[in-house]
């Protein structure tokens, strides 16, 4: 079925824990989310084969919704295409699990053409075992075992302009020539080349007799212009050939699908290309993902995406290495309580062992929150010199920040879920905060390459989670001092008064979905978009209006004030403190948290838009 | 909604069907495995050679050939030929005068031609023992199926030994004791102990001394590892790291088979192995076969679990309830759950993901 008249779409997002689906459909007349399920992952001895996993998400999706999915015909998995209310018009899979690929990156120059190569990579799961170039002062015996000795899945061949000199990159082909020749038992690694489009004709005779062989445009047409999306495209084929050479019955469902199986952060990065085309303020969207093996930031800026996979870093698979990246040092910052190092290695071991588990006491949660910030922190440290940004340089103005894997949409409550996001990325001014339980931006950025039109009418009919906008004034706090003077009016006339302390955190308990005025005071020496005084009309979501005033950058409490001030956030993020009084419209109960009714605000000069925007989200 | 737990098999009595594989990179040896052949647990059924690097050896050079000389015709290899270190390669002239290139290397040719041979080194030869006594099912140049019955155990974590010995139980006043006894006389010498509590690095310091063949405890320090894995010997822990509980249904299958020898594989971990760590005693069937572990069921009512994390973990029970929505648990997150009745009577939520079945 062409895809232009497909009505229903199944996308599969295999994690190393989780197998994720989510079914999107026409509702009258409009694409939308409507069921999504979960399963575990079965990539891993002993069932290795992941069309289980599968099978059995789209067997709880079935008793959810009533709707058939599965196929009776023993060579297709789900029933496609769509007939009598069941099986669906399209399926399509997306995949972050499975041993990443290992590739071997051959480039002209270390500066250009190989950090080009690296960042189609960065794209990707995959590891680079090692790298060639013509400056290498290895001999040719040692460049031949430099290619082979980690048995790489690909070797990434980039480097001349288009029509430049030639004879340098051949050489490098010929010595990649050789090593493949010699390679007599195990898989022979594929090889992608994204370099001078002039020597296609003789890369193809050179490899092709003795691998496959993938080509993209240049990476680097011209010494100034850099040009990643096709390769990262082709890339994306040969992650797919990889994953269904590999063990883990990923061939069988790559078959079901129109594109095969697509790294999950292809999904993200194309979501991210999309959101970053709308109209939005700020410079584009935020999306971090922390998963079980793997964690990605991706970042529209400009609507230039930008993307950074760590395939050592998670809190399941790779806790151990992530512990031991981050240090216990950075981690117990974020614990409220004592805990020797020897009990933390022997919790990152235990959660190694068994990493689909999930935190079973308040003391394992936080430790592992305490992971995925700064983990988020690390990943985003790691894009800042490509957003342009310096060490120690705030977090630009990114609308929305997304946060997606089950460490950070999983939370005791939405409020935590906002807090951890705040303090992993510590934005400033006003943050429109969502999550993605379903991996839907995923899903949907795939769709957007084949109808584009299901990712727009998906996104707009809410398949994201919306926690509400966080108000993050820039500037230092005083402990304990008035820092933000919030007044927020219901559209009922009942109005709420509160005064946020240096230090605090607070979530105004206003219903999702309720659209309020709110009118904020900030304390001298902190703004949010340079205004000490906003007033505008905002849609609460999940976790209402979130008011952080713990100071940009954050304050973090000395240790012996940890547990204490711990304690207070997670209390106000949970839902479970005093909370502001509740007044009846006109009536004020807090002097000190008093908004003078009379008091002029300074409205930011773009307060229409802001106000459209909230309203839209 | 069906929920496809993990699954951990304790049982007293199981047909055991285990897949010994040469790693991918190995070139298999010829192998003298034949199917429905009985294997004992130590008996080596493949044998493969793992190449590495590879050595480029100019010929014309080695031999001092002139540049007119045809220097393939004094290659005396062949690719794919396997050759000995010291093996003649090349060779130029005739008699005395002669001379002669020797392989530098245990290893394979992989291409002889023109004035080159490319030798791949011969890293390390690979033998795979069969780990269960058994039958044969299968034999493929690199794989090995074997079929076997008796009681099965899978633990935590191995430090990647393996022994068929007998075994019996530490002696109440632990380590302490074993420490005192005469190496030469001591019932414990080339048995394997368990241990029902966490072990510490004095308790392998003595196991160590005291010449066993194995150590199999419910948990010992994360810190542990490294030393473990240095030791000539099986260390298998049941539940994991730190001070963890024995899960009872463990100790009270290995106290019932006391004496009895078993197969003790202590599987170092790696996702993506086939093998995990596990004890399989081989017991008399009567002549029935015995029931093979399912590895892949949803949970149901009446499901026999281990749970797997804090607070419970190590603690095994029955499952009395699968409540239809997510509900809270102790550490505040909101999850599937199912209701266990402990051992004690309690019946407890444990989230789905924190429970594996007992198969």
């Amino acid at each position: 079925m062409g895809f232009e008249n497909i009505n229903s779409v199944l996308v599969a997002d295999i994690g190393s824990v989780q197998t994720r689906l989510v079914l999107i459909d026409l509702v009258e007349g409009q694409y939308r989310l409507v069921s999504s399920s979960r399963a575990r992952t079965t990539v891993e001895p002993p069932l290795a084969n992941v069309s289980l996993g599968l099978e059995h998400a789209a067997q709880a999706m079935t008793e959810r919704i009533g709707r058939q999915l599965l196929s009776p015909e023993p060579d297709q998995v789900f029933m496609i295409p769509e007939a009598g209310g069941h099986g669906v018009d399209e399926f399509l899979a997306t995949s972050s699990a499975g041993r990443p690929m290992k590739v071997f990156l051959v480039g002209l120059t270390p500066e250009i053409s190989l950090l080009s190569g690296k960042r189609v990579l960065a794209g990707s799961y995959v590891t680079v075992t090692n790298t060639l170039s013509p400056d290498d002062r290895r001999t040719e015996e040692e460049q031949i075992n430099a290619i082979l000795q980690d048995d790489p899945d690909l070797i990434l061949i980039v480097g001349g302009t288009d029509d430049g000199a030639d004879d340098i990159l051949l050489e490098l082909v010929r010595i990649v020539r050789t090593a493949l020749s010699l390679v007599m038992h195990g898989m022979v690694p594929s090889v992608l080349f994204a370099g001078n489009q002039a020597l296609r004709k003789q890369v193809r005779n050179l490899l092709a007799p003795l691998t496959s062989v993938f080509f993209a445009k240049n990476v680097r047409p011209s010494l100034e212009d850099e040009q990643l999306f096709p390769a990262q495209i082709e890339l994306a084929l040969v992650y797919d050939d990889y994953r269904s050479r590999s063990t883990g019955g990923f061939s069988e469902v790559g078959r079901q699908s129109q594109v095969g199986v697509v790294p999950t952060t292809q999904g993200y990065i194309s979501a991210i290309r999309y959101l970053g085309e709308l109209p939005q303020k700020g410079v584009g969207p935020l999306y971090v993902d922390v998963g079980s093996a793997n964690s990605v930031v991706v970042a529209g800026v400009h609507k230039e995406p930008h993307y950074n996979i760590r395939t050592d870093l998670g809190v399941g698979h790779h806790i151990v290495q992530t512990m031991e990246t981050i240090t216990l040092d950075k981690l117990r910052r974020w614990l409220p309580f004592e805990i020797d190092d020897e009990a933390l290695w022997d919790y990152a071991h235990n959660k190694q062992l068994h990493p689909a588990t999930v935190p079973g006491t308040p003391e394992d949660l936080m430790i592992e929150q305490a992971l995925a910030r700064e983990i988020v922190r690390l990943v985003v440290d790691e894009a800042r010199p490509a957003w342009g940004l310096g060490e120690g340089d705030l977090l630009p103005d990114f609308r929305p920040v997304v946060g997606a894997g089950a460490i950070l949409t999983e939370t005791q409550h939405p409020g935590m879920a906002a807090m951890l996001l705040l303090d992993a990325l510590q934005p400033t001014g006003i943050t429109d905060l969502y999550l993605d339980p379903h991996n839907l931006l995923s899903a949907l950025g795939v769709i957007a390459y084949l109808k584009p039109l299901i990712t727009v009418q998906a996104l707009d009919a809410g398949g994201l989670v919306n926690l509400g906008p966080a108000f993050s004034p820039l500037g230092r706090v005083r402990y304990g001092r008035d820092a933000i003077k919030v007044r927020i009016q219901h559209p009922n006339g009942q109005v709420f008064n509160h005064v946020v302390k240096g230090g605090e955190i607070w979530m105004a308990p206003v219903l999702p979905g309720v659209t309020a005025d709110v009118r904020i005071r900030l304390r001298r020496g902190l703004s949010i978009n340079g205004k000490q005084r906003l007033r505008m009309k905002l849609t609460a979501g999940a976790a209402g209006f979130i008011f952080d005033a713990r100071g940009r950058p954050l304050a973090m409490p000395r240790q012996k004030d940890r547990a204490e001030r711990f304690q207070q956030w997670l209390l106000a993020m949970t839902g479970r403190d005093a909370g502001p009084s509740v007044a009846g419209a006109g009536t004020v109960t807090e002097d000190a948290g008093v908004m003078d009714d009379d008091l002029e605000l300074e409205l930011p000069a773009d307060m229409e838009e802001e106000t459209a925007h909230a309203l839209l989200s | 909604m069906p929920y496809y737990p993990e699954v951990a098999t304790i049982q007293g009595l199981v047909r055991v069907i285990r897949e010994r594989r040469l790693p991918s990179e190995a070139v298999p040896r010829p192998t003298h495995t034949i199917s429905n052949a009985p294997v004992e647990a130590m008996q080596v059924i493949l044998e493969g050679d793992v190449y590495r690097e590879f050595r480029i050896i100019d010929v014309g050079a080695a031999l001092k050939a002139r540049r007119k000389e045809n220097v393939a015709d004094m290659i005396e290899v062949d690719a794919g030929q396997q050759v000995q270190f010291g093996h003649e390669l090349a060779r130029r002239g005739r008699g005395r005068r002669a001379r002669v290139l020797h392989s530098p290397a245990d290893g394979l040719i992989v291409l002889a031609e023109d004035r080159r041979i490319i030798l791949q080194v011969s890293e390390r030869a690979i033998e795979i023992q069969a780990k269960i006594p058994g039958q044969v099912q299968e034999v493929e140049p690199h794989l090995v199926r074997i079929a076997g019955s008796g009681a099965l155990i899978q633990c935590a974590w191995g430090n990647g030994g393996f022994c068929y010995e007998a075994f019996r139980f530490l002696p109440e006043e632990g380590f302490v004791k074993l420490s005192k006894l005469d190496v030469s006389i001591s019932e414990y010498r080339q048995m394997v102990i368990i241990s029902p509590y966490p072990i510490n690095k004095g308790d392998l310091l003595v196991a160590q001394q005291q010449e066993v063949a194995g150590v199999v405890a419910p948990s010992m320090s994360s810190d542990l590892r490294e030393f473990a894995m240095g030791l000539k010997f099986p260390v298998i822990l049941t539940e994991g790291f730190g001070q963890r509980r024995p899960t009872t249904l463990i100790y009270t299958l290995l106290q019932s088979n006391m004496g009895r020898q078993a197969a003790f594989n202590a599987a170092a971990p790696d996702r993506w192995s086939w093998e995990r760590p596990e004890i399989m005693i081989p017991l008399p069937t009567g002549g029935s076969t015995p029931p093979t572990p399912a590895l892949d069921q949803a949970l149901q009512v009446g499901a026999q679990v281990r749970m797997t994390r804090a607070p419970w973990d190590g603690l095994t029970g029955e499952v009395v309830e699968l409540p239809p929505a997510p509900q809270v648990i102790e550490s505040g997150l909101r999850l599937p759950c199912a209701r266990v009745q402990l051992a004690d009577g309690q019946a407890r939520l444990i989230p789905l993901a924190n429970i594996e079945v007992v198969g």
